[in-house]
């Protein structure tokens, strides 16, 4: 497992992601799909629940930074 | 064969001791000890340990008192279900936490999370907690995300499975609703309770209609049904009455036949005889009334022939008894007239002497008067005397006080009364005689004797 492995990859944010509070995602890993605890990449932007992202960047163990997807 | 580990799906093998060390590069370079997953790995006895780290779900409960944003105070019971993280970073994390340890694991967890838990409603109202589960979700992970990757957990879920509410905030919360659902209840109930019974009684009206309905008709058929039975049970006796009628006509005409029979026999047996024997009859009585007519006249003009004869004979014998009896009394009125003519000239002779005797006294009275009146009052004085005594028949008693010698008194008193009115009476007759003379000799001297009585 490497951190490539997560960056780039896209999911579907299961928790509100806003400047000063943590969301979620769901991100397919290791065969399975796991929630990541999510932030915004730039720190302001606020992705609602139920919306794509796109993983920017990824701080183990379980937090990956953010950005919306577009579609 | 024994030194070949093989890891479970849901295991992880930590191997240390000799040559673990040489572990993957990059962040897990430096681990110290060798983590393998999903596939087995040869374990060196004595030189290496393999120990089982278990990647199972745990669940904690937890039972906290806490206090809400609000400042509610509230008793949490809540499940965390968590698991060890399946990246290398949290294995190596929860490795050196809990390893050979894990049945503390959940003791533990459940300290970190009472303080977790007690953060986390402290950021809420009870009303986030009831409803808004996604708060909750992110209040869970504000609190403990970090120190969740610190012990290499990651949580799958929170449930909130009860909450103490010793204030009755969460009843007082739901009373407008429930008052209101109450109410609406009711009203519904109430709504629903009117229209099933206004339903209700239309059909019980509809049901006493048509049970209405019914004994009409019931009653119809059966009064139908009785009067046709009435009719079919007086069908018998009335076939029976007029067949018995039509019996009782034929009887009476057979009666009437068997009386004209009677009456034909009758005229033939009796009236007819019966007209012969009284033509028979009469005609016998005629003749033997004519007969008795003619007999009868016979007889009649027999008797009448003889009354003539009788009458004849009868007249013839008449006429000589009143010839016999006219020359009879002829005869006797002869001798009668003559009879009378002597009789007459008899006491006209006498008469005619009286009269010359009369003539002659008064011839003498009238030379003495005097003598005359004597005499007459010599009559007259019994009657005088008579009619003084009746003055003492009036008297029912008398008294007479000297005796005997009384009475004679009286008597003598009386008579003498009497004598002393001869003067006047003899004085009456004179003036009488005077007037006339031919009264004295009739009844009219009686009138002056009441006089003399009253003068008396």
């Amino acid at each position: 497992m490497t951190d490539h492995e997560l960056v780039g990859k896209v999911g579907r944010v299961t928790g509100r992601v806003a400047p000063g509070t943590v969301g979620e995602m769901m991100l397919p890993v290791r065969g399975g799909v796991e929630a990541f605890y999510a932030y915004p990449a730039d720190g302001l932007e606020t992705i609602e629940a139920g919306r794509r992202a796109v993983v920017v960047e990824y701080e183990p163990p379980r937090t990956v930074m953010i950005t919306a997807y577009p579609g | 064969m024994l030194m070949y580990k093989v890891a479970e799906p849901n295991e992880a093998l930590i191997i240390s001791g000799w040559g673990a060390h040489s572990g993957p590069t990059g962040d897990a370079a430096g681990l110290g000890f060798k983590i393998v997953v999903g596939k087995g790995a040869l374990v060196i006895p004595g030189l290496q340990t393999a120990r089982r780290l278990s990647l199972d779900i745990h669940e904690a409960e937890l039972d906290v008192q806490c206090v809400t944003t609000q400042g509610v105070p509230v008793g949490v019971k809540a499940v965390v279900i968590y698991k060890i993280a399946d990246d290398f970073q949290s294995i190596a994390n929860a490795a050196r936490r809990f390893l050979e340890q894990e049945d503390q694991m959940d003791a533990k967890v459940h300290n970190v999370f009472a303080g977790h838990l007690r953060s986390i409603v402290g950021t809420m109202t009870v009303e986030d907690m009831i409803r808004n589960r996604d708060k909750l979700t992110q209040a869970t992970r504000e609190s403990s995300a970090m120190e969740m990757q610190r012990l290499g957990l990651t949580i799958d879920s929170l449930q909130i499975q009860e909450i103490g509410d010793p204030t009755g905030y969460i009843e007082n919360l739901g009373m407008p609703e429930a008052a209101r659902v109450a109410k609406d209840a009711r009203v519904a109930q109430a709504n629903a309770d009117r229209e099933a019974t206004e339903a209700e009684q239309e059909a019980e009206a509809l049901k006493a209609a048509a049970r209405s309905q019914s004994s009409i008709k019931q009653a119809q058929v059966q009064a139908e049904a009785q009067k046709a039975q009435a009719v079919a049970e007086q069908a018998g006796p009335l076939a029976g009455a007029t067949a018995q009628q039509d019996v009782v006509v034929q009887q009476t005409k057979v009666a009437q036949l068997q009386a004209e029979l009677t009456e034909q026999r009758l005229q033939a047996d009796v009236r007819k005889p019966a007209d012969a024997e009284a033509y028979k009859t009469r005609t016998i009585a005629e003749g033997a009334r004519d007969a008795r007519i003619s007999q009868a006249e016979a007889e009649a003009r027999e008797v009448e022939l003889r009354a003539a004869a009788d009458a004849k004979r009868v007249k013839l014998e008449a006429d000589a008894d009143a010839e016999r009896t006219r020359l009879t009394g002829q005869a006797a009125a002869d001798a009668t007239r003559v009879t009378g003519e002597a009789e007459g000239d008899a006491t006209k002779a006498k008469g005619l002497a009286e009269a010359e005797a009369i003539q002659a006294r008064a011839k003498a009275l009238a030379q003495n008067q005097e003598a005359v009146i004597n005499q007459q009052v010599a009559e007259v004085l019994p009657q005088i005397v008579a009619e003084g005594a009746k003055a003492f028949g009036n008297i029912g008693q008398l008294t007479v006080l000297n005796g005997a010698q009384g009475m004679t008194d009286l008597m003598t008193q009386m008579i003498a009364s009497g004598i002393a009115s001869l003067p006047t009476l003899r004085t009456l007759l004179a003036a009488a005689s005077a007037n006339g003379s031919a009264p004295v000799a009739d009844g009219t001297a009686t009138a002056p004797t009441p006089k003399a009585e009253t003068q008396a």
